[in-house]
């Protein structure tokens, strides 16, 4: 038995079969017994091999796919990174292990340049370095986890490309030995509601040699190999967990969402997949609030075709049966770029060409989505949705492609409210709009020009500050009567937050599945007044501290 | 053998997108067709015209200042033809 601690980073205890995922660490000699000449040589060839594939790609590729795989090539040709390989080749180290020490070199002054054009390109020459390294191991490339029983995966962390076919039946925990709260393996936990620890320091070398391994997900305890003490511990820790869940499930009740004078709140789920929407629907989710499209378009080298899309929103759509799925048209650009489209280096990316920006110099994408998601609306209610909509102009430009997209009548169609352009001129945005829906992220980030990655900006992107709640009042009153308004952003899975929102006017409401049975739980305990009440009062408050109270002190009172 | 020149000028960039992604890659492999050793700088940063990750950290943009310096026979060929590529 070996005790480890961690970050915890998704709740729930669990013990189960250690399933060690390493795709990284693949056997690398640390000397060469050859001369380094002979070394050189292969690491010349192998470098050459990954080019001269690329290259390869790019002639049957056309534009600006073309253009991606050439520049991928000239990385595998790099002068430079050979030099640096090739010195520590010469110092004794194995070509493999030379080539990627290299590599991270170049990605990490790349990633610490305080450029966010730059430091997107590091993942390409650690993609390249590995592919090349690879080849001079003999090994070929890198797999999914594919456990075939129950267990928990322990990995150094994991990709999306590793997350995307999880067999999410089998997979009882995730441990990884890096990560933070905010990187992909935690979302992704969260998201699927599987316990998870990461960050834990000498896990992998410790859990070479266990077979059972226990965790709780709250607390970020680690135990290889348990003995039946601990084993018994963490399955009473799990025991008063599910306990705890199913008294605050009765709370949350089901069905539809109404508070105490009878008026419907929908409480719907942020999702990005199928397997996501059957978490978020055990959880108490109405409908979907926001369907996130952009995975389908990140690390492809070509946009997905109108066949493929269609083939997602129907597994989401059988889920769903006749509740309401809201789909946002793809949001790439800023943080989220594409293999397929130009690169335009921006000294600002969060300020640039993405959302529907993008989508207006791009038209073609935007209409095959909308083609897409107009084959499978006749099958239930549908909403969709632009992102970084900045302008009516851009609203009416919205609703003409969801019009010429032949659209059935029945869909809603509307906008995301994240820029304070667009909160201020809301009273003249219902010609265009049948809802919108505030994302409280950007439109935080955006009104206090704070950048919501940096964490030293935390305390200005508090979503009890009484200017982003003016904002969404401002949305509201602007709107009244004439369209729905639902919130999307994170602020909605806070309960105290939720009902101040209501208090404003907000109908809808949609979060991680795992803030659902709490939110639904608060709302069912106050009246709509209550919280208008409380509302007026937060938006009088000088600080967000004590517009928190506010809301805080309406979800103690009435719980 | 012929004995080495040298080459050298001043540049200001007009691709609309700097040296960044595609024009990067090109300057390289067009650097590469040449023999003489190729050195690009920018604000006293000086670095590899062959190698095309080290010219992406000098960050160059559009209307930026580079000079390229080159050394070897084909010296001034090089000079001309890599200015005409990122001044056109």
């Amino acid at each position: 038995m070996r005790s480890l601690r961690g970050l915890p980073v998704s709740p729930g205890a669990v013990d189960a079969a250690v399933y060690l995922y390493l795709p990284d660490s693949y056997e690398v000699p640390a000397a060469w017994p050859d001369p380094p000449e002979k070394a050189v040589a292969e690491l010349v060839a192998a470098l050459d091999e990954v080019a001269a594939s690329f290259t390869a790609s790019a002639t049957n590729a056309t534009g600006d796919v073309a253009d991606i795989l050439r520049a991928q090539a000239a990385i595998a040709a790099d002068p430079a990174l050979r030099r640096a390989a090739e010195a520590a080749i010469h110092a004794g180290s194995h070509p493999a292990r030379a080539l990627l020490a290299a590599g991270d070199t170049f990605a990490a002054t790349l990633e610490q340049s305080g450029n966010d054009y730059l430091s997107a390109r590091a993942p390409d020459v650690r993609h390249i370095c590995d592919a090349a390294a690879r080849r001079l191991v003999g090994i070929s490339a890198r797999q999914p986890p594919r456990p075939t029983s129950p267990c928990v995966i322990v990995a150094a962390d994991l990709m999306p490309a590793d997350t995307a076919t999880l067999p999410t039946d089998l997979v009882c925990g995730i441990v990884t030995a890096h990560g933070s709260r905010t990187s992909h393996t935690s979302v992704i936990a969260r998201s699927l509601g599987i316990p998870a620890v990461v960050g834990v320091p000498g896990l992998l070398k410790l859990a070479e040699s266990a077979t059972h391994i226990a965790l709780d997900g709250s607390t970020g305890e680690v135990v290889l190999d348990p003995d039946a003490a601990t084993r018994a511990r963490i399955t009473r820790t799990r025991q008063q967990r599910q306990q705890q869940l199913e008294r605050l499930r009765e709370a949350a009740g089901t069905g539809r969402t109404t508070t105490v004078d009878g008026t419907h709140i929908e409480v719907a789920a942020n999702v990005s997949g199928a397997e996501e929407l059957a978490h978020a629907l055990d959880q108490g989710a109405e409908a979907v609030g926001l369907l996130r499209t952009e995975l389908l378009y990140r690390g492809r080298r070509e946009p997905p075709s109108a066949d493929e899309q269609v083939q997602m929103l129907r597994s989401l759509r059988e889920l769903l049966g006749e509740r309401r799925l809201l789909v946002r048209t793809f949001d790439i650009g800023a943080d989220k770029q594409v293999p397929f489209l130009p690169v335009r280096p921006e000294r600002n990316p969060e300020l640039g060409l993405r959302g529907l920006r993008l989508a207006r110099t791009h038209p073609d994408l935007l209409d095959t989505q909308l083609r897409a998601i107009a084959s499978v609306a006749a099958t239930g209610p549908t909403a969709v949705m632009a992102p970084m909509v900045a302008t009516l102009d851009d609203a009416r430009w919205f609703r003409s492609r969801v019009e010429a997209a032949a659209m059935p009548a029945h869909v809603e169609v509307g906008v995301m409210v994240e820029v304070p352009a667009l909160a201020l001129t809301a009273d003249q945005l219902s010609p265009y709009v049948d809802f919108v829906s505030i994302g409280t992220n950007d439109l935080g980030q955006y009104l206090f020009a704070a950048d919501r990655r940096d964490e030293a900006m935390a305390e200005l992107l508090d979503p009890f500050a009484p200017a982003l709640l003016r904002a969404v009042a401002s949305v509201c009153r602007g709107m009244a009567g004439e369209a729905w308004i639902g919130i999307c952003g994170e602020a909605a899975s806070d309960p105290a937050w939720a009902l101040l929102a209501v208090g404003l006017g907000v109908t809808e409401l949609s979060m991680q599945a795992v803030a659902i049975p709490e939110v639904r739980a608060a709302l069912r305990t106050v009246t709509v007044e209550a919280c208008r009440a409380a509302a007026t009062r937060a938006l009088a408050c000088a600080s967000a501290v004590e517009a928190r109270e506010i809301g805080t002190s309406l979800v103690k009172e009435t719980t | 053998m012929t004995s080495p020149t040298r080459s050298h000028r001043e540049v200001v960039v007009t691709n609309a997108s700097g040296l960044h992604a595609r024009p990067a890659a090109d300057f390289a492999a067009m650097a590469a067709r040449f023999d003489a050793d190729i050195h690009v700088s920018k604000e006293r940063r000086n670095v590899d015209g062959k190698s095309v990750l080290l010219l992406l950290t000098l960050d160059v943009r559009y209307g930026d200042s580079v000079s390229i310096d080159a050394i070897g026979p084909d010296a001034a060929r090089a000079v001309e033809a890599l200015c005409e590529l990122v001044a056109s």
